[in-house]
């Protein structure tokens, strides 16, 4: 088992803790739901020092990168952020990450804990790149007052930050980098700091008005309603990105490795896609049921829950192409459970671009 | 812990006397185990269940769970509040939180449950 440099901290303050991909995190402190409603009214504190973060330095190392990823990254602007996913050659994700260009010469990039080992591996023998995951740890500040609440403990350099951007700041004489995005689409900010400064930075935080902890339980029903993946459940190596739904993120101009693949995938149209869909009522579709269609099987659930802030049942499933497309009736699970499919967000009033 | 005028079953229901009727619902530890509750399918009145018969299911953020009738019965009553508000469920599992309301019990199977101190005990012992 591994631990965060927090996991005292979280025991300190009663957290239920469970097991993720061989981390021991927190799944909640007051509740799921209590956690949920204080992300989407006020601000939470997430302990993400779970997931991997890497460096990858100069021009050849990002162009090495750039033939695993489906969208351009030598032309991503100092100070941006891009989603992308490292591909295997027949265009499987072996991880989705969040790319953060530090400097002209610098791309900084965030994967999953889920995968973490062979993404090292593979960075590493194609870009050389330098694994920081055992020396960051990462806090998120997710919530309408989040900007308020980095203001407070004397962020100053984040005010100016857009959505998806980043900047490399000090605190406690320590350089830190900070970028404004998250996963659950409030406003927010992804703190990247050195272990060392983990626990006094999350206390400062925790110790100003409106903010409060947050586990992981929160952090997935919050990703759900966005219509967020989960790597690992959602999407994976079985899974091509245009069948994980993200064909508009990818950027048919770029030469990478999978591109012919996909290309082909897309032409003959004949795959099941990642849709999302939702109940008329509190019943929630789960996890592992099975997907019917006039009573025939036809995909299969891979997230869901009910959604506190939409106030139904909601969920992702692999269903195919010519089912995806919203208001087509579905039925979910041993009992039968009706769903229609809808796009993505379930939840429309987020702040995260505020 | 848990209280002691109430009996209780392997599958952390309890049910109370309620003088010839006997109510229904799920302990503290199940309710704890399940997390925020939000959504509770009933019953209908009038329908029968043998002991440990499927009578109910309840669905929290994390998991959906099946309610078994902890004694055999007839359903007279159900706690319509439960629609609007599953979360009465972990407020207060032993009281605003009750499921259904049971008649025609057979009173050798009420006492065939657990009592409080025998529950308490078998909870340790998990």
């Amino acid at each position: 088992m591994r631990y965060t440099p927090l996991y005292k901290d979280h025991l300190g303050r009663g957290a239920k803790m469970m097991t993720f991909h061989g981390w021991c995190m927190p799944l909640q402190f007051s509740g799921i739901i209590n956690e949920h409603l204080h992300t989407r009214s006020k601000v939470s504190l997430f302990d993400c020092s779970h997931m991997g973060e890497f460096l990858l330095k100069g021009a050849k190392a990002i162009r090495a990168f750039e033939s695993m990823v489906f969208n351009d990254m030598i032309c991503l602007k100092v100070g941006r952020c891009r989603y992308t996913s490292i591909l295997d050659v027949c265009g499987g994700i072996i991880d989705d990450v969040i790319t953060m260009r530090l400097s002209e010469d610098e791309l900084f990039v965030v994967t999953n804990s889920g995968p973490c080992e062979r993404v090292s591996r593979t960075l590493y023998r194609v870009c050389m790149a330098q694994d920081l995951s055992p020396t960051l740890s990462k806090i998120d500040v997710q919530g309408p007052l989040s900007r308020d609440l980095m203001l407070k403990v004397g962020f100053r350099d984040i005010e100016p930050l857009k959505y998806f951007t980043v900047c490399r700041t000090r605190w406690r004489d320590a350089g830190i980098v900070v970028s404004r995005g998250g996963y659950t689409g409030e406003l927010g900010y992804e703190i990247f700091v050195p272990n060392a400064l983990a626990v006094p930075l999350w206390k400062e935080l925790l110790a100003r008005e409106d903010a409060a902890p947050a586990g992981l339980g929160a952090r997935d029903t919050l990703r759900l309603e966005m219509g967020y993946t989960l790597y690992g459940q959602d999407v994976d190596e079985s899974h091509t990105t245009l069948e994980a739904g993200m064909g508009r993120f990818i950027d048919w101009d770029s030469d990478f490795h999978a591109k012919e693949f996909l290309l082909m995938q897309r032409q003959m149209g004949r795959y099941k896609i990642r849709t999302g869909i939702q109940t008329c009522d509190r019943r929630a579709p789960r996890t592992g049921h099975e997907v019917f269609y006039e009573g025939k099987p036809v995909g299969v659930v891979t997230s869901g829950s009910f959604g506190p802030s939409v106030g139904r049942g909601i969920g992702m499933a692999y269903v195919p192409l010519e089912l995806s497309a919203p208001g087509t009736r579905l039925t979910v699970g041993p009992k039968d459970l009706e769903v229609e499919t809808v796009e993505f967000p379930f939840y429309k009033n987020g702040s995260c671009r505020a | 812990m848990n209280p002691k005028h109430l009996k209780y079953s392997e599958n952390h229901e309890w049910v109370r006397d309620d003088g010839g009727a006997y109510v229904v619902g799920i302990t503290e530890y199940a309710a704890e185990q399940l997390g925020d509750i939000t959504y509770v399918e009933l019953p209908q009145v009038g329908e029968g269940f043998a002991q440990d018969d499927e009578a109910a299911t309840v669905e929290s953020v994390k998991a959906a769970s099946e309610v078994y009738s902890p004694v055999g019965g007839t359903v007279v009553a159900i706690n319509e509040a439960l629609d609007e508000h599953p979360e009465l469920i972990n407020k207060g599992p032993y009281e605003q939180g009750w499921m259904f309301k049971l008649e025609d019990v057979d009173v050798a199977e009420f006492h065939s449950l657990m009592d409080a101190t025998a529950y308490d005990k078998f909870l340790k012992e998990l």
